[in-house]
């Protein structure tokens, strides 16, 4: 449904330094400075996937997400949404695609939902009968049947939100580009938008692009990640290799059988790096390859009671991944 | 086009609601509106205080242009100032983002999205004015060419929306609109005056490549002096050719756009 290939946006911005001198000199000359947004990005999408775009600020999401819903040209590649090239805007693409922006309205503040979605009713021309049937349905799922008539700017944050996603979601797009669609809400309205989104895939099979900062979102809905960076598309595929293909560390946490004293946590010399400890365990981040061999140790070493394995937190990989600022192994 | 004026139809509901939360706006706009028309009725009174005839034209045939042109004003008013209004502001903050995303003409979405239901009330006002100068103008006019001079005064509001969107469609680049926005402003006074009282280049600029004495003035010489067939032609063909022009510029603004950061 979505296919990308070599896609590419650079933009060109003055560099002005600050002060008045410098401003006036901006006036007869000014250094033209290029920004590559995206360099060379090349992926597919199928219906019914939801693909998480990752990536740190500033890193080219949003921009890549314009490109693909056509409201920015690209500077060179190839995009095909639905067979279309977005940026030429035919009718027949905009009629069947979404985007929902976490941090811009699409609705109108001073007005309430019901008014914004009667004329998005018209926008897309959508019969009364699929009109009327489509907004219960994304109402009552998401609970905010009674919040019709209030006018927006009356509403909660959360409340909010559900009403642009209802907008976004009215005419049945086919393919959804959803960017920070959680952004400022509290937990229980981001828990019941994931839900939402995920009971919506099941039953239209859109094909979806979500870019998030909450690594919760991404997690509970993407089983395939994009991680760009700087504009350049360093990682595509299932989420849990990014955990076998960066972390190279797994956590070890060991309960003692008696607490220790300050003392004996002082002295005592563990194989792996102390991530916590205190008086009844210790939590060690041991290379992946070493984990048996470090709770061999650990056993024959100390007096241990338990002993649990887990994976680092995806989220915690990932902004180590995005704070060393290179990707080791990455194939762009 | 039947989609068009449904989704135009949807525009107006949806705009009389806006309308409605704002009040003293609503009243505001009145008292802004009929000011202008005192002064632009006061300035033609003193001018012809002091003599009898401007550019060919006595008091009453005046004021019957001058009533043409707050036709013009307040339909443009009420249809379109607004959103140009709101224009520059949309592409600088990037929230044509939505205005392109959607499955209907761009231009049309900005260009008539906001009725102002609150300058309706004006456009009512410049009606009764117009109605008043064409019942007092002395001469003879039949009623099919009242109805001409009418629908070339609707012609004149689109040719001023045209005009208009052309000086605000370099914001795609120049990031600001003001100065070409004050320019406009300044060329409309052209507008504002009987076209006879301009000579040599200056009128001829005024018809053709800044027709702005297409808008009212020609119109109400039609009205006085009868239809002239190659008059109706260039008319129609100089607001044909700017639409076009609009059209075009317009598609290579789009193309430009490079919205905004979130």
């Amino acid at each position: 449904m979505i296919h990308v290939s070599n896609l590419s946006k650079t933009f060109y911005v003055h560099k002005k330094e600050a002060g008045l001198r410098a401003s006036l000199r901006s006036l007869f000359r000014r250094e033209k400075v290029e920004k590559h947004a995206v360099r060379n990005v090349s992926f597919d999408v199928g219906p019914g996937e939801i693909v998480g775009l990752v990536g740190a600020n500033g890193a080219g999401k949003t921009t890549l997400v314009k490109m693909l819903s056509g409201i920015v040209h690209p500077s060179s590649g190839e995009a095909r949404v639905l067979g279309f090239e977005p940026w030429k805007r035919s009718n027949a693409l905009r009629q069947q695609i979404a985007l929902i922006m976490g941090q811009k309205a699409s609705l109108w503040w001073d007005l309430p939902a019901a008014d914004c979605f009667l004329l998005l009713k018209e926008i897309y021309s959508i019969p009364t009968a699929t009109f009327d049937r489509r907004l219960r349905f994304l109402t009552e799922t998401l609970q905010v049947a009674e919040q019709l008539t209030t006018q927006l700017r009356r509403l909660s944050l959360g409340e909010r939100m559900k009403m642009e996603l209802i907008a976004t979601l009215l005419h049945a797009p086919r393919v959804v580009f959803l960017d920070e669609p959680t952004i400022g809400l509290d937990l229980a309205a981001q828990r019941s938008i994931r839900e939402f989104l995920l009971q919506y895939r099941e039953e239209h099979k859109p094909a979806m692009i979500l870019t998030s900062h909450y690594m919760e979102d991404i997690e509970t809905l993407c089983e395939r990640i994009l991680l760009i960076q700087e504009g350049s598309l360093v990682f595509d595929g299932p989420l849990v290799d990014v955990m076998h293909r960066y972390s190279p560390h797994k956590v070890l946490t060991a309960y003692f059988q008696n607490p220790w004293t300050a003392a004996e946590r002082k002295q005592a010399i563990f194989p792996g790096e102390v991530i916590e400890i205190d008086q009844k365990h210790v939590r060690l981040r041991v290379p992946r390859d070493e984990i048996s061999k470090c709770t061999k140790e650990l056993l024959t070493r100390y007096a241990v009671a338990d002993i649990s394995i887990e994976e680092s937190e995806i989220g915690d990989v990932i902004e180590e991944i995005f704070r060393e600022g290179s990707l080791p192994g990455s194939q762009p | 086009m039947l989609r068009y004026l449904r989704l135009y139809r949807s525009f107006l509901r949806f705009s009389f609601s806006r309308a409605m939360e704002f009040r003293v706006d609503f009243f505001f706009r009145v008292v802004m509106d009929l000011m202008f028309y005192i002064t632009q009725i006061g300035f033609f009174a003193v001018i012809y205080g002091h003599t009898r005839e401007l550019g060919g034209w006595d008091f009453d045939q005046t004021l019957v242009f001058i009533s043409g042109f707050f036709l013009v004003d307040a339909l443009h008013m009420t249809l379109f100032a607004n959103n140009l209004w709101m224009f520059p502001f949309l592409v600088n903050k990037g929230d044509l983002d939505y205005y392109l995303l959607r499955p209907v003409s761009s231009l049309f979405f900005v260009s008539l999205r906001e009725f102002a239901a609150n300058s309706f009330l004006n456009l009512l006002i410049a009606m009764g004015i117009s109605a008043y100068a064409l019942w007092s103008y002395p001469g003879a006019t039949p009623a099919s060419q009242v109805l001409l001079y009418l629908a070339l005064i609707a012609n004149g509001a689109f040719l001023y929306y045209i005009l208009q969107m052309l000086f605000l469609i370099p914001v795609f680049w120049l990031h600001s609109a003001r100065g070409l926005s004050d320019v406009f402003a300044s060329f409309t006074k052209y507008a504002e005056r009987p076209e006879r009282i301009y000579q040599g280049y200056v009128r001829r600029v005024l018809v053709s490549l800044l027709p702005l004495c297409l808008i009212a003035s020609r119109p109400a010489q039609i009205l006085f002096e009868g239809p002239d067939f190659w008059t109706l032609v260039h008319i129609t063909s100089v607001t044909a050719l700017f639409f076009l022009v609009l059209l075009l510029f317009w598609k290579l603004a789009v193309r430009s756009y490079s919205s905004a950061s979130s």
